[in-house]
């Protein structure tokens, strides 16, 4: 059955452009004008920054992994546990993360600091802190639940590609270990203790009353 | 009956009951800390004011305040009525209470809410009241707003012992005086004070003194706030991870009503705790049933086994029970007795009664002996389900442990089924069950006669199975199942009826509820479910009935 026929216009080229070789001309041109300027600015060192200005002219690529791009401040990397002045965990085995956790995959071993510990009788500390990170899911539920600013996501680190999946349990030493993207072990919010120089209030030990 | 007006209920309440009373009996809470259904009236949290309207043709009392204005921009004077606690004052008929309707009682509420949390040093992260905390409750259900006080709180002391039960923290404590008043009134013993005033106010020690006794623990129970704590919890679990089960306290014959809180997780048992009951313990405990859910893990018997001429040998349960069967099946009629137990519920010992009767065996009955009772709570009857025991016998006599040795020392006996470890005799007096061939035991814990067995099955301990005990008053209670049993332990009463079926007697029972309808029909008095004063599944606050 014969259908309905649409002409197509017949595109209206120049004789130039049919012949092809100046348009390959004219990429290559743009093609060596990227060459040199990149050339010129890896010799002079003037890369532009491809993270602060990734739309500039020039080098829009980085060399990964020998640079990184820096992740966010509030992107949530793997877990750290943050340190006291004196290096212990901030954490005091409280169990609001693991509580708060939907993937279930904190487990805390609480123990009591030992006999002569200033802290002993007053506090707890975790024995075992362990993380799953296989079962996280990164949701930072642990970090908005923690009551301490014990435990943080802010390592600007993402999961990385283990060949054991033993090794994606974090223990407590690896999670003490971590740093965040400022290079700190510490909390960004100080803590002031009972007894210490910094603290601010006053006790019958400490003057005052 | 009278009643009195609660924002839009008709409260019904008897004479010389205070509001919080009568609404509490309702099943209305006023919010509140220092009044406890079971002590005294202290007045002094200020937490339950309510607004009270004046009798017909008589002037409210009035108080004159400055309220904020917004449209103005300034404070200008307003009036508000005054506010009574609802735990000091009387009830009485046609009297007109405003709680939850009154704008003024939301208000104070809030701003009492906030003077009580003013100096609190809000490290609920590592206090163990959390989760159960009064001042958290009702900062979410009252307050809702941020703390005003700029300046820093003040510091108390923290972790301070009182005795080997309970430590103290000062900063945490609102100074309601509930402990203080369980040691006058529970106890009877002034071991507690105030000292100072205003927010330096803190309880100390009697000069001298420690907290001790046998009802300390009643203080970090009474506690609404994390200010006491005990030793034996503290630190050891979060209660939001804990479940409740109702249970009854196995310490003595008392037969206090409790809550065992276990977790689910790990399957331990973390804390025993009051069950309120006015018919039995009202709301409390002694120190030593806060302490029974220890004792339920120690010595368990978790796998059955005989004794050889080498020594003990592991079995299966099966096993145990086809060579127990076998052993006791060559009795002969009449040298054969059966011991039931003070300790176990009264569904293991109608099972065996049960056993007996089939047989024709005589009922001796093992118990616990060594401990002291008081006016208060403690009954001197160490064992919990002595009554039980004897009420599933069914009029059938039952000796005493000293009786059975006795039957035994007269070459009457030739074989003893029994439950339980436990005996009141000791000894030398214990060593002629050696005269025994067989003593085939049915026991949870390891114990004297335990050690004393030729074939040992393990029973399931009272935190593993449902059940029932008696108390020494008559009154039936029943238990619940809270942890599932440990190792290849097995209700009692299931491991009787498998021993019966063995040995070719007619006990049928396979599951809980037939012992539990067939106890209720041959001995009536043992049924739990007859007892009203004792529902397993009631609520944690239940209705006061006695004033």
């Amino acid at each position: 059955m014969p259908g309905k026929t649409k002409v197509l216009k017949k595109p209206n080229r120049s004789l130039a452009e049919q012949a092809y070789l100046l348009e390959i001309a004219k990429g290559l041109g743009t093609t060596l004008k990227h060459f040199w300027q990149g050339t010129s600015q890896m010799v002079s060192g003037n890369t532009p920054d491809a993270v602060k200005d990734p739309w500039a002219d020039g080098i829009a690529t980085i060399s990964y992994p020998d640079e990184k791009r820096p992740y966010a401040e509030r992107w949530r990397g793997v877990h750290r546990l943050t340190h006291r002045d004196d290096g212990s965990p901030r954490c005091v085995a409280c169990l609001c993360c693991s509580t708060a956790c939907p993937a279930q995959c904190i487990y805390i071993k609480p123990a009591e600091y030992a006999e002569g510990d200033a802290r002993h009788g007053y506090e707890r500390y975790p024995e075992l802190f362990v993380i799953d990170e296989l079962r996280c899911i990164f949701c930072g539920f642990c970090v908005e639940a923690c009551p301490c600013d014990a435990i943080r996501m802010d390592t600007g680190t993402h999961m990385t590609a283990y060949d054991v999946k033993s090794d994606f349990i974090y223990d407590k030493a690896k999670l003490m270990s971590m740093v965040s993207q400022h290079g700190t072990q510490k909390s960004e919010n100080p803590r002031h203790e009972p007894g210490d120089p910094t603290h601010p209030g006053v006790d019958r030990l400490h003057g005052g009353h | 009956m009278p009643t009195f007006k609660l924002d839009d209920r008709e409260i019904p309440f008897e004479k010389g009951e205070t509001i919080i009373q009568a609404a509490h009996r309702q099943g209305i809470e006023i919010p509140h800390y220092c009044w406890h259904p079971g002590l005294s009236i202290a007045a002094n949290c200020r937490m339950c004011l309510v607004e009270v309207e004046p009798p017909p043709g008589q002037r409210a009392m009035m108080l004159d305040i400055l309220t904020w204005d917004a449209a103005k921009n300034d404070y200008v004077v307003d009036r508000k009525p005054k506010l009574q606690p609802a735990c000091q004052l009387a009830a009485s008929d046609g009297m007109v209470v405003r709680s939850e309707s009154s704008h003024f009682v939301k208000n104070t509420r809030a701003h009492v809410q906030e003077f009580l949390l003013a100096n609190h040093p809000v490290d609920c992260p590592i206090c163990d009241q959390a989760g159960e905390c009064k001042l958290q409750d009702y900062y979410l259900s009252q307050q809702h707003t941020p703390k005003r006080m700029l300046d820093e709180p003040v510091h108390k002391p923290k972790a301070v012992p009182f005795g080997d039960t309970i430590v103290y923290d000062a900063e945490r404590c609102i100074t309601c005086t509930r402990c203080i008043r369980v040691c006058d009134e529970l106890a009877g013993d002034h071991m507690l004070d105030l000292r100072e005033r205003g927010n330096r106010n803190e309880v100390v020690l009697a000069p001298g003194r420690k907290l001790e006794g046998d009802y300390t623990l009643m203080t970090e129970h009474v506690c609404p706030v994390g200010a006491l704590t005990s030793r034996h919890f503290r630190f050891k679990a979060r209660v939001w991870t804990l479940k409740e089960t109702p249970s009854i306290c196995t310490g003595c014959a008392t037969g206090c009503n409790m809550w065992v809180d276990v977790d689910p997780r790990e399957e331990r048992a973390y804390r025993n705790r009051p069950r309120d009951n006015a018919a039995v313990n009202k709301y409390w405990m002694c120190d030593d049933g806060m302490m029974t859910y220890l004792r339920e893990t120690e010595r368990r018997v978790l796998e059955a086994s005989a004794r050889g001429d080498a020594g003990r040998t592991k079995l299966t349960v099966d096993q145990a029970i086809e060579r127990a069967a076998a052993a006791l099946k060559g009795v002969p009629k009449g040298w054969l007795a059966v011991l039931l137990s003070a300790q176990a519920s009264s569904e293991d010992n109608f099972v065996m009664v049960e056993f007996a009767r089939q047989l024709g065996a005589p009922l001796y009955l093992s118990a616990k002996a060594g401990w002291k009772g008081d006016k208060i709570l403690r009954s001197e009857d160490q064992n919990p389900n002595r009554a039980g025991a004897v009420a599933v016998a069914n009029n059938a006599k039952v000796g005493t442990m000293k009786d059975l040795l006795h039957a035994v020392s007269a070459g009457q006996v030739q074989a003893v089924v029994g439950l339980g470890t436990d005996s009141d005799a000791e000894g030398d007096a214990l060593a002629t069950l050696g005269r025994v061939s067989d003593v085939v035991l049915l026991a949870s814990h390891d114990g004297p006669l335990a050690a004393r067995s030729t074939v040992l099955l393990p029973a399931a301990s009272w935190l593993e199975a449902p059940g029932s005990f008696m108390n020494v008053r008559g009154i039936a209670q029943p238990f619940a199942k809270a942890l599932p049993p440990k190792g290849d332990a097995v209700p009692a009463w299931d491991l009787v009826a498998r021993l019966g079926r063995a040995m070719e007697l007619d006990l049928k029972y396979r599951k809980f509820k037939e012992v539990r309808a067939a106890m209720a029909v041959i001995t009536p008095a043992a049924n739990p479910e007859k007892s009203s004063t004792a529902d397993a599944t009631a609520p944690a606050v239940q209705p006061q009935t006695t004033a």
